[in-house]
């Protein structure tokens, strides 16, 4: 288990705030957030090369906030791999092995080198490995020691498309087999919502939100988030009551108003607010009639469409609006749209979230 | 423009050439002008071989006493942002412009029989006036920035997060120092003792204030010169030039690899 409880860190002109996060024991945690906002130093407060201002760190329900790197039992994976140059393969991954009998090391090498498809590299040295190679070298090196915290700091991002695929594929496997609490930090979502048990989106030093990857996609609570993690288009407009009954139950029928935009909604509160459309939840059509009827169907320009291997996006102007709505590339062929085509989009009020 | 940039290269290879030859030419000179039967007769003159054996002898002790001292004081200037660490980077550097025959006053001074440290030095046996520690001293405080710099340098080329992932492997700090920060930085480390050796061995101005007798070589070779005119001194100076050269060989030999330790 790794829990964070008010973590404060300050390096320079850089602070880390009021940082609370836990990852439950054997689960997988990711901190999503842009460059520059804490994520690395994050990590290293949690392995302990940076000092706490304030807050407590425990680890597998151990109060580590004082403790040296090295009695914190955790492996530790950088972006840049950081191999030792000096040494080979083998002896990077074993370095952690000291200590222990030759028979004990050499079987652990063995074990994770044929794991990791890196058993032909062994007594070679590291300089000239690809990216994919010296990351799983690191990934190695980082597990020989069986520690029970594991910490990867964007581990996919310096390979290319086809690893990064690999290497995630091959790091759930791990991260099963080696039952290791995992805390990733990226940027990029797609591996939140691939790998991840509990996902934090950090903002500059602090946690903008947290909770499951499909909750926090779903139901983000800022603008930022929203934009951040792509969870759609985000609309600043005002909400009002469809009723004039002050009285209503919460939620309650309203309007949202983004410039000439009106959109049906289902609100807590009226006043000024964003208006999150996920792509998934808006349907087109050319039919100005689509069976059963979304509030909202609003009159829509096609823009582009951008075509994916199994979806396509369909950029439209919807009264001066730039909305994206996703539908399958069959859906897509069979509408055959092209740029400027008069279209209907339909969204269903219950799927516009409001922050 | 190719023109102009064609006369600026002529300008550039014309002043280069004046250059290595100021530097080149009078080595070269010193070199033609020992014939080797004067030479054969350098290296069996006992005072100028004791001389020369005193000098490398010092020359070594204040080179492992700067390692000794400046390699802490290097990490420590290259990894920790600790207070007032630019001032003391300062102080260290500062005897590179210091004149050293004020270098020697000021240590007489420091380190004589009139001082306190002096005194406390004199009685349990270490005299800096005309003794061998006189000598040491004189090389240790021009050598060691040498070595402190040389070091800094090596230590700030290697990336800490080395030291980092160690210590996540069950290193301590100075586990993780001495099998990854160490052997990394080890070149750059060698190549600046090996040149406050060189720095030490041709050492004159503080060790003349300091220690006339016994005389190292460039002190000999002053004093050869000073007596019995130039051909006297000719055949110690190519020996010293010499001991040069060798040391200048090594350090080509030991210039650390500007990639070592670097991510990739």
């Amino acid at each position: 288990m790794i829990r964070l409880e008010d973590v404060a860190v300050s390096l320079g002109s850089f602070s880390l705030r009021d940082v609370s996060l836990e990852v439950p024991s054997g689960g997988y945690g990711l901190v999503i957030g842009p460059t520059g906002s804490g994520k690395t130093t994050l990590l290293e407060a949690v392995a302990g090369h940076v000092a706490l201002r304030t807050g407590r760190i425990l680890l597998r329900g151990e109060d580590v906030t004082r403790a040296a790197p090295e009695t914190r039992r955790v492996g530790f994976v950088y972006q840049h791999y950081h191999l030792f140059p000096h040494f080979s393969v083998r002896e990077n991954i074993g370095y952690g092995l000291r200590g222990q009998g030759s028979g004990v090391r050499d079987q652990r090498i063995v074990e994770l080198s044929e794991m990791l498809g890196l058993t032909p590299l062994l007594d070679r040295g590291v300089e000239g490995l690809s990216g994919g190679e010296q990351q799983r070298i690191a990934l190695a090196r980082a597990l020989a020691p069986r520690p029970s915290i594991l910490l990867l700091d964007e581990p996919f991002a310096a390979v290319d498309p086809a690893t990064r695929r690999a290497l995630r594929r091959e790091l759930r496997v791990l991260h099963e087999r080696e039952g290791v609490t995992t805390l990733q930090v990226t940027h990029d979502f797609e591996d939140a919502m691939r790998l991840g048990d509990v996902v934090a989106v950090l903002a500059g030093g602090r946690i903008a939100q947290s909770g499951s990857p499909e909750s926090v996609f779903r139901f983000p609570n800022s603008p930022f988030v929203a934009e951040f993690i792509g969870t759609g288009t985000v609309l600043r407009g005002v909400v009002e009551r469809a009723s004039p009954d002050p009285a209503a139950v919460k939620p309650f029928a309203a309007r949202f108003r983004s410039g000439s935009l009106v959109l049906e909604v289902v609100a807590e509160r009226e006043g000024e607010a964003y208006a999150v459309l996920r792509p998934a939840d808006l349907l087109v059509s050319k039919s100005s009639t689509p069976g059963p009827a979304p509030r909202n169907r609003l009159a829509a320009t096609v823009i582009r469409v951008e075509h994916g291997s199994a979806v396509a996006h369909v950029h439209v102007d919807v009264s001066g609006v730039a909305l994206a709505a996703a539908v399958t590339t069959a859906t897509a062929d069979e509408l055959a749209l092209v740029p400027g085509d008069s279209i209907v989009v339909s969204v269903k009020a219950t799927a516009i979230h409001l922050i | 423009m190719i023109e102009r940039h064609s006369r600026w290269s002529l300008v550039a290879w014309l002043l280069a050439a004046l250059l290595v030859l100021f530097v080149a030419g009078p080595l070269v000179r010193l070199l033609i002008q020992a014939n080797p039967a004067s030479l054969g007769q350098a290296f069996r003159d006992p005072e100028l071989v004791a001389s020369i054996w005193l000098t490398a002898v010092t020359a070594s002790i204040a080179t492992l006493l700067s390692l000794v001292l400046g390699v802490p004081l290097a990490y420590l200037l290259a990894r920790v942002p600790f207070p007032g660490r630019r001032i003391v980077a300062g102080i260290v550097e500062l005897p590179v412009v210091v004149p050293h025959p004020v270098a020697g006053i000021a240590l007489l001074l420091f380190l004589g029989r009139q001082s306190p440290i002096g005194r406390v030095l004199a009685d349990v046996g270490l005299e800096i006036v005309n003794s061998v520690g006189g000598i040491v001293a004189g090389m240790l405080f021009v050598s060691a920035p040498i070595v402190v710099s040389a070091s800094r340098e090596a230590f700030r080329a290697v990336d800490p997060k080395l030291e980092r992932v160690a210590r996540t492997l069950g290193d301590s700090a100075w586990g993780a120092f001495r099998r990854v920060t160490l052997p990394l930085a080890g070149r750059g480390v060698l190549a600046g003792a090996v040149l406050a050796w060189a720095r030490s061995v041709s050492e004159f101005g503080s060790i003349v204030i300091l220690t006339f007798n016994p005389k190292v070589a460039s002190i000999l070779i002053y004093d050869r010169f000073t007596l019995f005119g130039l051909p006297a001194a000719v055949p110690a100076a190519v020996v010293l030039l010499l001991m040069a050269l060798v040391v200048f060989l090594l350090v080509q030999l030991l210039a650390p690899d500007r990639n070592a330790g670097h991510r990739r």
